[in-house]
């Protein structure tokens, strides 16, 4: 049986003004994600691979074109409505971590609850408890910037878990980091997103990644091609 | 230095324009308030000396008399010993016979003096000037000159009547000429002056056979003509330097206007911290540039210099705007600065702002010398910066918090010494007001240090209530206290000044407003004009007051004559009393009374001085004054020193009958009258008025005090003012450290948005930040504000004018700080919040 679909991009458009030239990124673009499925998006620097994440996300929004995801058509939201949707459907990993450094490790992982709800006792327990899992119980109250960049991007993912999304989104999250270590990060996302079956689009450099994906694209001609 | 590294450095300058504008504004206001006072200041005094210059001509010494004038029989008798040079004079105001009576200077001159003593409007180097009508003016009776547009403002034509109000009734004048103004002083002098020949004046006057003046021109080394001058003076006058009065008017002045410029100074020590800031930023802004520079081998010193080169050009250009606009500033604290000497010391005829080339290079110097201290840690930053690897934000504050806990200690340092300053540097006002900077500096210091322990215990306390998205606004005060303290600091400096001074006026008032109270135990009083002594004024003066004394409804009647007497070669205001019983409740001794005090003052050679006197004389009880009489210098004791905050100078006090033994009767100036109880003090006071003439006037000790009070609060308008602008620049100054924080966090706050924060929460956070820094600022204030106010009470003030006052503590004084500190905080706050919720996250996320 098909799986339902997630994520829907019909006719997607989207172009930047740079001083007095169009520079298109994406022209009628279309595309289906089906619940679950792990896409790997592949393309060289300044391609649209981020814009591309930015457009699923709400943080940007598409010249025309329809973005449905789970059902809503975010690209006919509101500029609030879309933030107030990324709140709850949507995680993302960014390649520089992007963690609020002025908040501890558990602050950090508490913040998009405590955007949703009202946080209870259980909620601290389970940040506690996915710490845990991630290595990390001795660094609750741990600001970022102490922190390694494996140890970051760890805590990263685990902030965009943290609220149950439906869809993650992971820009080259494991960019910065050593093999080794990108590795371990790799193996994380896979536990955490693919296994626990949730929808994931990673843009990405790593081969190893690959291997992994449900359906892998590249960014040409302002549109996807399937690898 | 390479162009091509200016130039790097330089483009990110231009990218960031609303920073450099900001930062050149800290450098122009705080500049431009300091050459404001200076140039209105120095323009009072200049405009008072020229003024004088108008009719006084070329003269250098003068000859001075208390207020019973000049015998015009020593003129002739100096003539006659052989001396040339002088120039007699009579002046006096008088008002015009129109509906708003407006007062005009009247100057009697002798209009055939030696021309080197002429003035410039009387010389025959005056085109517009005919000599014949000089001739004509001591010629015919009742003529009089007066400067064209004057005459064309009151519809006078040549040959045409001004009628004026003397004591003997209107009076004609017939205007035979007009006046030529050679510059802005003489024309705004010339528009309020009558002149006339020394009979008309005198007759005009009522000063009949006096003389007000007589000028001299002396040569450079003239000793022994001085001295053989001195020989001829009766014992009611003295010969003067110019050059000495006009220092003795300028020392007379010394503490208001120092006071004034610690003031702009203090604009300036905010405007110095915002420079400090701004410059901070700029560096930091370009840790990635500055470290890829250092890469390819440019050395720390280049790094220096190209950060002093860009401060040169911000001081520059900021200096320039400052001047101008110090400028336009010192057109309107002009006004208030002269209205206050006009209140306070002496009467100033014309108020022009005058700017020399000196004052400009103050100026210049000034926001120069300030921006380089300000820019020199940050520049000393720069140069630490690692070429290698470029810090995270969190490893420069973390830099900075050991930094701001050894400033921490140093502002201990400053603190302490400012307060030994204080208290231990005798009577200078000058390391009075240095104690309350270098207080106020400290405080400042301290501030990052103590804003990272009340964050600590906001969070403390109020943590558990704030969710994490309520803790971020608190912890984004102190991740960046190396930029949100010092924005705090300058806000904590402007608003407990603003306490300080509030504090101190609130004191001062209290004090006035009791001493008031106890001063006027009348219940009605008398104004007798004084500016006219004329021969008949002494027994028209004491036909008036038993006229009252009869009344109906009139228990008893003290007089007053204010005068000046010679003490010690100086003309000293001197108030001459005749003492009713109850009159004596007035006086607050600062001593111990003695029973026999009011028995000694009528009958010995006995003073009473103010405290201001006795504290600008050094002056003691049981010490002698030595006071020129017609029968010599006599010693008269002082044996009491009584609370008096009519001046700064101070005055003497003296018994009528004592007084009347060596100096001639001059009448008085005002009379006390105290009713009997029961008595209706409304029909009373329009009974008194119907015997009344001219410009004497009755009015209630009510309505005395009210007068007096809307005078002190007047003297206080330019502190007002000035209070405003550094409150001002400190706005500028957190508004610009707010900018340039948001400017820095963009990024972060791309996040918060990416993660689902709305825009108008990223808003209401920014503005609980900034809300949260004005409360500190406000917090920190008070207690500072306190220190301000208690040094500036007890030491500035008292060292400046000799007053002591009593401390008051006003709770809504440090209520208004807070919500001041917080209303600025918050009003700065705003456009940062807007511009970044604004911002696209997208945008925002790309950002470095």
């Amino acid at each position: 049986m098909e799986k339902p679909s997630a994520i829907s991009i019909k006719q997607l458009n989207k172009s930047y003004r740079e001083s007095d030239r169009q520079h298109v990124i994406f022209s009628g673009l279309d595309m289906q994600v089906s619940r679950g499925e792990f896409i790997v998006l592949l393309g060289r620097s300044g391609s649209g691979k981020s814009t591309f994440l930015n457009l699923i996300s709400g943080i940007d929004p598409p010249d025309s074109g329809k973005i449905i995801i789970n059902g809503t058509d975010i690209s006919a939201l509101s500029e609030q409505d879309r933030t107030l949707f990324r709140r709850h459907h949507i995680g993302i990993v960014f390649q520089a971590y992007n963690l609020i450094p002025t908040l501890t490790v558990a602050e950090n992982l508490l913040l998009p609850l405590q955007l949703i709800k009202r946080l209870t006792r259980k909620d601290r327990d389970d940040v506690g408890e996915l710490l845990d899992k991630l290595k990390l119980s001795g660094r609750l109250d741990s600001y970022p910037d102490r922190l390694s960049g494996g140890e970051q991007q760890r805590v990263a993912i685990a902030r965009a878990l943290i609220h149950d999304p439906d869809v993650i989104l992971a820009d080259e999250p494991t960019g910065n980091l050593d093999l080794d270590t990108a590795g371990q990060v790799l193996e994380l996302l896979d536990i955490l997103v693919k296994k626990a079956g949730k929808t994931m689009i990673m843009a990405t450099h790593s081969q190893e990644v690959i291997g992994q994906a449900d359906r892998v694209f590249s960014i040409r001609n302002q549109s996807l091609q399937r690898e | 230095m390479n162009s091509l590294l200016q130039r790097a450095s330089r483009n990110f300058l231009w990218q960031h324009p609303w920073q450099l504008v900001l930062a050149m504004l800290g450098i122009a206001l705080g500049v431009a308030v300091v050459i404001a006072i200076d140039l209105a200041m120095e323009s009072s005094l200049n405009s008072f000396n020229q003024a004088t210059k108008v009719y006084t001509g070329s003269a250098t010494h003068r000859i001075i008399a208390n207020d019973g004038g000049l015998d015009e029989k020593l003129y002739r008798q100096l003539r006659v010993k052989g001396f040339s040079q002088l120039s007699p004079l009579v002046t006096g105001y008088v008002k015009l016979a129109q509906a708003e009576q407006e007062s005009f200077k009247i100057v009697g001159i002798d209009p055939f003096i030696e021309k080197t003593l002429q003035p410039g409007w009387q010389s025959g180097q005056n085109e517009n000037f005919s000599p014949d009508l000089l001739t004509r003016l001591m010629a015919e009776p009742n003529t009089a000159l007066l400067s064209q547009k004057t005459a064309q403002r009151l519809h006078v034509p040549l040959n045409g009547q001004l009628s004026l109000v003397t004591r003997q009734g209107q009076q004609p004048l017939t205007v035979i000429g007009f006046l030529p103004d050679t510059n802005a002083v003489s024309e705004q002098v010339l528009a309020k002056l009558i002149i006339t020949d020394i009979a008309t004046a005198q007759e005009l006057l009522g000063l009949f056979g006096k003389l007000s003046s007589i000028e001299i021109l002396l040569a450079n080394d003239a000793s022994k003509t001085e001295a053989a001058i001195q020989s001829l003076l009766p014992g009611n006058a003295l010969l003067l330097s110019l050059e000495s009065q006009e220092q003795s008017l300028r020392e007379m002045t010394r503490a208001f206007s120092t006071n004034l410029k610690a003031l702009g100074l203090l604009s300036l020590l905010v405007g110095m911290f915002l420079i400090y800031n701004t410059m901070t930023f700029l560096v930091m802004q370009r840790r990635r540039l500055i470290g890829s520079l250092r890469l390819l081998g440019v050395t720390r010193q280049q790094i220096f210099t190209l950060i002093l080169s860009e401060a040169f050009f911000l001081a520059l250009i900021g200096t320039l705007i400052g001047i101008a606009l110090g400028i336009v500033l010192g057109h309107g604290l002009l006004q208030l600065i002269s209205g206050t000497i006009n209140a306070i010391y002496f009467r100033i005829d014309a108020t022009v702002l005058t700017v020399t080339p000196f004052q400009l290079g103050k100026g210049m110097l000034l926001g120069m010398s300030v921006t380089f201290f300000a820019v020199l840690p940050p520049a000393f930053e720069a140069t630490r910066l690692s070429p290698v690897k470029v810090m995270a934000r969190s490893q420069l504050e973390s830099g900075s918090r050991l930094l701001i806990k050894r400033l921490g200690f140093i502002s201990g340092i400053l603190i302490a010494s400012g307060l030994s300053v204080a208290f231990f540097s005798g009577n200078s006002i000058n390391f009075g007001l240095a104690s309350i900077f270098l207080i106020l500096f400290g405080f400042g210091l301290l501030t990052p240090v103590l804003t990272l322990w009340l964050m600590k215990f906001i969070e403390r306390a109020f943590g558990r209530f704030l969710g994490v998205l309520g803790r971020l606004p608190v912890r984004m005060v102190s991740a960046e206290i190396s930029r949100t303290g010092i924005a705090i600091a300058a806000l904590m400096i402007a608003v407990s000044a603003t306490i300080g001074m509030d504090l101190m006026i609130g004191s001062f008032r209290q004090t006035v407003a009791q001493w008031l109270h106890s001063s006027l135990p009348a219940d009605l009083y008398v104004a007798l004009p004084g500016d006219q002594m004329t021969a008949e004024k002494p027994s028209l003066d004491k036909q008036l007051k038993e006229k009252i004394a009869r009344l109906e409804g009139v228990a008893m009647v003290s007089t007053a004559l204010q005068t000046k007497l010679f003490a010690a070669g100086e003309l000293t205001k001197t108030t001459v009393f005749e003492l009713a019983e109850k009159s004596k409740q007035g006086f607050i001794f600062k001593h111990n009374m003695d029973n026999s005090l009011w028995d000694r003052l009528e009958h010995q050679p006995t003073v009473i001085v103010t405290e201001p006197y006795a504290y600008h004389h050094a002056i003691r009880i049981g010490q002698k004054i030595d006071l020129k009489t017609n029968q010599g210098a006599l010693g008269f004791e002082v044996i009491g020193i009584n609370a008096d905050y009519s001046g700064d100078q101070g005055h003497l006090i003296m018994s009528r009958q004592n007084y009347l033994r060596y100096w001639p009767d001059l009448g008085y100036t005002g009379i006390g009258v105290y009713a009997r109880a029961g008595a209706d003090l409304k029909n009373l006071e329009s009974r008194i008025s119907q015997l009344l003439t001219g410009q004497q006037a009755v009015k209630s000790n009510q309505a005395i005090y009210k007068a007096s009070m809307q005078l002190f609060e007047q003297t206080f308008t330019i502190t007002e003012a000035l209070r405003w602008l550094s409150a001002a620049i400190a706005f500028v100054g957190v508004f610009s450290a707010l900018m340039a924080l948001q400017f820095e966090r963009t990024r972060q706050l791309g996040i918060l948005r990416a993660i689902g924060i709305t825009s108008r929460q990223l808003s209401v956070l920014i503005i609980a930040e900034t809300g949260l820094m004005g409360l500190v600022a406000g917090l920190l204030a008070i207690p500072v504000g306190f220190i301000v106010a208690y040094v500036l009470i007890f030491v500035v003030y008292q060292r400046s004018f000799g007053w002591t006052m009593a401390f008051y503590f006003d709770s809504g004084v440090l209520f208004q700080g807070i919500v001041l500190a917080c209303v600025a905080a918050l009003l700065a706050g705003v456009l940062p919040a807007l511009k970044m919720a604004q911002t696209h996250p997208a945008e925002a996320l790309r950002t470095e």
